[in-house]
């Protein structure tokens, strides 16, 4: 049987919310945050950083919490997809990858979507150099990237117009309209 | 009848007497907007269409994002990881490590003491075979007797967490009796002590060839004879992987009612319904497959596996919910990759600059299990009958089981390889008749409503479009053989398959390949009951903007329910891209019977003639009078009266088509799409190294039912193309051990290798397709290999044969040039095009041509084309009925076995049944 690890207390501010929790002192970031910290919209591609599925941000920083030791993000503000979207309003590159095209099958996606979120919050209006390097460590098997692109784009120009994503919860379509002339 | 129809007897709510309050009313856009006359044209196309008629302008032809994407972007989407039930134990697999062995005796006792240690199972839990074809099930849950390649299943364990799991596995001892492995896939067509399968009395021979495929159409004897110009090339293509990001993964849980629920990202959850009820021996209805959200398919999730049998039988011994999920290098073990393929492709050009003759010899090496394996051979060779008219097609085709992780079905199924090597074939015919290559193509193309050479029945053809589109769009005419050294472009072509036309386990015209129902209750939302398999290539999306589409409804109106078998009509699974054909086809059914209802309504309602009413946003209401009309809620309870919700079921099945010969079923497809790409690119003459710098993508997919997901599916298929192309390849070493099973060295384009790709979407309006729509997923992948190919042999006149066309390849063909010319590589000059009088003779050919194409594009009612008429037959007869000299052979003659190709020596063996040994 393996030497089993020790038990150490671990805490840290997980998308704005105190999470505390004991975790073995070798755990793996991405483990503890599935698996402790309830953030499974944080995904597991490789398990070897090569595919930043697996991107958080770590006191804004894009890191791989694959390859992250969780006890080297203890005591710090670690931001997962889960905490992009302001309750029912979604961050604008939220809604940008949905309606340009930024997310076929989603598996690639909160890797893309949280490094593109600190881009974007370090420098609003990015060229496309500055976005290609950027995601260059993500990959995705779907879409090619390019629509990836177009995404960050328009995401850019909400920021810049200063508009923000309405509420998705706002009341849909009335079945039963009124004639609306012709 | 009237007075006594309004007669209520007993204690109901009288009419009339209190207020009846529209339950559902209510909500955003309190106004129908306008029908938009223009649009609705618009999506009609022109030339008459069966599905004209139901055109609302609502939801078809308009980018739309899909609708499941916000789960996506929040990280609430549920992939097969992310499957959380109480109680849950963790499963992990007990892999062999040897190519090919006995499993002699197989100790568990250490890891069943192990604490933490729920259960342990072996291939004695269950022995059952499976696999995706019925004709072909070679596999198990685990190894019965012998294990066929590195990572094949031997046990299971389960555990209450991951680190005791995988301590059990360490744990689990095994003694191999080794086998001498078969790696080369050459020697898998000799005889072998040990063959990898014994298929009873179909194996053929003592060899591991799986299936042989031999077939001749036309002028055999005239293709060489009748040639000016002959292209021969033996390629060799290294195996790919799909890549998708989601590694496997399954939970199976076993409720209290002993029914069974297996969640897995699945593409054909029906074949994996199908599959454990023969290995759990249970009947189907005890069981329900709930497919997650799929993290990327492209043909890697599209068999029955192994480890979901692993997961159902650890939780039925344990009575605990199991979750089984891979590591990167699990993935590659479980492969379905592209094949890795020895291609001999030989193509002859006659005076007339006609194609009169295809000839190509496909070995391909199968991996382990058969897989899709019978289907992959056939398409290797029938694929490429189109879009260019030819006078005689000889195909042969093997696969052969290698000890390799299994091959099987990935996007652009068993059609890239073969059509990589046509197309670089018809570039280098172009080069020797000295002609320009998209004219030699525009000159030889089948017409819309066609036979191919083997009796495909093809009706919508955008090909000439999308020649004529990326010549244009790329500059072509000022760039080909005009760029400056090291600097190329290149053009390829696709072809392929809408949805294959035989359902895999019943006769065709039994039951229907895809079935959707639905559903719409007083709130007026419209559920959807399907089992098109959402993968993310965006097929609910699709399926809501049809019944969208037909019911004047916006999509914010419509809810997939297209997870659970339990409440699916059975649907085949998303594969051979038939999801858009075919189940927005039965969609578009389901959706007009409950039109016809609403209508019924309405004209009840309103008093005006049926043929009068026309369905606008939400509302129907008198043509001629926009005025008189009712809400969609209101025609909805109308019709609703005395019978409560409205359901329908819409169903599609594929037309009689295609011939008799053995085989004659594979490849047909009720339509076919078609491609043209123009890429550039550059090549360090120095290094070796290819920057593909632009590609214009023109696809043919019939009607762009959501624009923004065909765009999407051709760049993502440029992608995965250009990766083949460029760097990815699964490396056997020395001893056949897979060397790069991670993602670290199989070489995925990053960012910076992608091009930027210029989508341009064809529309050809199929006659059968939804809205005139055909598929977009797999075909749009064919056309970038060769392009490239091509391209860098405009840069720096080598022409590959073998990919990926890493750097050392190139740079080792660049030396081989300059050393064979006697320069050095800054001195080596790109070829040059000096028209010959042929070219002349093919414009006027391919501009009558194009005449011809356009009318029998729109006729209602177009004549019979057979392939053969540019050869001077009468089109309406096949050739082989007017001349003896075009011949249909389906198995080798003894005078071919005299010197028989590569894969066309699997015909040496005799089928055992044929030779009487057992
Ligand atoms: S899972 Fe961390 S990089 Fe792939
Ligand atoms: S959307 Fe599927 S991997 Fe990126």
């Amino acid at each position: 049987m393996l030497p089993a690890p020790d038990e150490v207390p671990w805490s840290a501010l997980v998308n704005g919310n105190e999470v505390s929790v004991r975790i073995e002192s070798n755990a793996i970031l991405l483990d503890v945050l599935r698996d402790k910290a309830g953030s499974l919209g944080t995904k597991r591609g490789c398990d070897m950083g090569t595919c930043g599925c697996c991107s958080v941000l770590i006191d804004g920083v894009p890191r791989l919490s694959c390859l992250t030791l969780a006890q080297e993000a203890s005591g710090c503000g670690i931001t997962t997809i889960e905490g992009l979207a302001d309750g029912h309003h979604l961050h604008p590159i939220q809604k940008t990858f949905t309606e340009c095209g930024g997310s076929q099958c989603g598996f690639c996606s909160p890797g893309f979507l949280v490094v593109i979120s600190a881009l974007l919050e370090e420098n609003p209006t990015p060229n496309d150099t500055e976005i290609k390097d950027a995601i260059e460590g993500n990959l995705c098997r779907c879409t090619g990237y390019q629509q990836i692109v177009d995404s960050v784009r328009v995401a850019s120009e909400i920021l810049a117009s200063g508009d923000g994503v309405e509420d998705s919860t706002t009341a849909k379509s009335d079945p039963h309209p009124s004639y609306g002339g012709n | 009848m009237s007075e006594d129809k309004d007669r209520v007897e007993g204690y109901r709510q009288q009419s009339g007497k209190l207020p009846f309050s529209r339950p559902g009313s209510g909500g955003s856009r309190k106004m129908s907007e306008p029908r938009d006359e223009d649009k609705i044209a618009n999506i009609r196309g022109n030339g008459g269409h069966k599905h004209d008629d139901v055109v609302t302008g609502s939801a078809v032809g308009r980018p739309t994002a899909l609708i499941d994407g916000r789960w996506k972007v929040t990280g609430q989407a549920q992939y097969g990881d992310d499957v959380r039930l109480p109680g849950e134990l963790v499963g992990r697999i007990v892999r062999s490590k040897h190519h090919y062995a006995r499993v002699l005796s197989i100790d568990v006792s250490a890891a069943t003491e192990l604490p933490g240690v729920v259960a342990v199972a072996t291939g004695q839990d269950a022995s059952g075979r499976f696999g995706v074809l019925p004709v072909t099930k070679d596999e198990h849950a685990m190894a019965q007797e012998k294990v066929r390649h590195v990572g094949d299943l031997i046990a299971c364990v389960a555990a209450t967490d991951e680190a005791t799991a995988r301590e059990a596995v360490r744990l689990v001892e095994v003694e191999y009796e080794e086998l001498e492995a078969v790696h080369d896939m050459r020697q898998g067509l000799e005889n072998s002590e040990e063959p990898i399968h014994d298929r009873g009395k179909y194996h053929i021979g003592a060899s591991n060839v799986q299936k042989r495929v031999f077939q001749e159409f036309g002028d055999i004897e005239g293709m060489s004879a009748n040639a000016v110009v002959s292209h021969n090339s033996n390629w060799l293509f290294a195996g790919a992987n799909h890549g998708f990001t989601e590694p496997h993964a399954v939970v199976a849980n076993w409720d209290p009612s002993g029914r069974l629920t297996l969640y897995t990202p699945q593409q054909v959850p029906h074949y994996v319904h199908r599959a454990l009820a023969d290995v759990l021996d249970i009947p189907m209805h005890q069981i329900n497959v709930h497919r997650t959200f799929v993290g990327g398919g492209f043909g890697g999730k599209s068999d029955p596996f192994p480890h979901e049998m692993c997961a159902a039988i650890l939780s039925r011994k344990t009575g605990r919910p199991v979750r089984i999920n891979f590591d990167r290098e699990e993935v590659f073990w479980v492969n379905r990759g592209r094949h890795p393929s020895r291609i001999g492709m030989n193509l002859h050009a006659d005076s007339k600059g006609r194609l009169c003759g295809i000839e190509t010899d496909a070995l391909i090496d199968g991996g382990a299990f058969a897989s899709f394996g019978h289907v992959t051979t056939y398409y290797n060779g029938v694929l490429h009958t189109a879009p260019y008219e030819i006078g005689a097609f000889h195909y042969t085709g093997a696969r052969v089981w290698t000890n390799k992780p299994a091959s099987g079905a990935m996007r652009g199924h068993g059609a890239v390889n073969s059509r990589c090597a046509v197309e670089v074939g018809m570039d280098d015919l172009a080069e020797q008749l000295n002609v320009d290559p998209i004219t030699l193509r525009l000159a030889n193309l089948l017409p819309p409503h066609s036979a191919t050479i083997t009796g495909f029945r093809v009706t919508s053809i955008g090909m000439r479009e999308c020649l004529e589109r990326v010549r244009q769009a790329s500059g072509w005419d000022d760039k080909f053989r005009k760029l400056p050294d090291g600097h190329g472009i290149g053009i390829g072509c696709g072809f392929f398959i809408s949805g294959s036309g035989l359902p895999i386990h019943w006769e065709p015209n039994k039951f229907p390949h895809a079935t959707v129902h639905l559903k719409i209750d007083m709130d007026g939302g419209v559920t959807v009951h399907t089992g098109a398999a959402e993968i993310g290539q965006g097929s609910d999306t699709v399926i809501a903007q049809s019944v969208a589409e037909v019911l004047g409804l916006p999509l914010d109106m419509i809810r997939i329910r297209s997870r659970e078998t339990d409440t699916s009509p059975v649907d085949l699974g998303s594969y051979s891209s038939r999801v858009t054909f075919m189940n927005a086809n039965a969609a578009i059914s389901a959706a007009m019977e409950i039109r016809q209802e609403l209508l019924e309504a309405a004209a009840a309602a309103t008093d005006a003639p049926i043929e009068r009413l026309v369905i606008g946003d939400r509302r129907i209401y008198r043509k001629d009078d926009p005025a008189v009309g009712v809400s969609y809620l209101e025609a909805l309870h109308k019709a609703q009266e005395d019978k409560g919700a409205l359901v329908s079921s819409g169903a599609y099945r594929t037309p009689p088509m295609g011939r008799v010969h053995k085989g004659a079923g594979a490849g047909i497809a009720p339509a076919y799409s078609f491609s043209a790409y123009v890429a550039e690119v550059k090549v360090d003459i120095e290094t070796g190294q290819t920057k593909v710098l632009k590609v214009w993508a023109a696809h043919d997919c019939g009607k762009a039912l959501n624009p923004l997901s065909v765009k999407g599916q051709i760049i993502g298929s440029c992608h995965m193309g250009l990766g083949q192309v460029l760097s990815e390849e699964m490396k056997y070493g020395r001893n056949g051990h897979l060397i790069n099973p991670d993602l670290l060295d199989y070489k995925i384009p990053t960012i910076h290798e992608m091009p930027e790709i210029v989508p341009i979407i064809v529309e050809s309006n199929d006659s059968e397709g939804p809205f005139g729509a055909k598929e977009a997923g797999e075909g749009p992948l064919l056309p970038i290999l060769p392009a490239v190919c091509n391209a860098v042999y405009d840069a720096v006149g080598i022409r590959t044969s073998e990919l990926p066309i890493t750097p050392d390849r190139v740079h080792r063909m660049i030396e081989a040039r300059c050393k064979h010319e006697g320069v050095t590589p800054l001195d080596l000059s790109s070829p040059e095009l000096h028209h010959s009088e042929l070219q002349e003779v093919l414009e006027a050919r391919a501009s009558e041509h194009a005449s011809r194409d356009a009318m029998r594009a729109t006729d209602p009612d177009p004549s019979d084309y057979n392939n053969g008429a540019l050869f001077g037959f009468d089109p309406e007869i096949p050739a082989d009925e007017q001349d003896e000299r075009w011949v249909v052979s389906v198995t080798p003659s003894s005078d071919y076995m005299e010197s028989p190709r590569l894969a066309g020596s699997a015909w040496k063996h005799t089928e055992r049944r044929h030779g009487g040994d057992s």
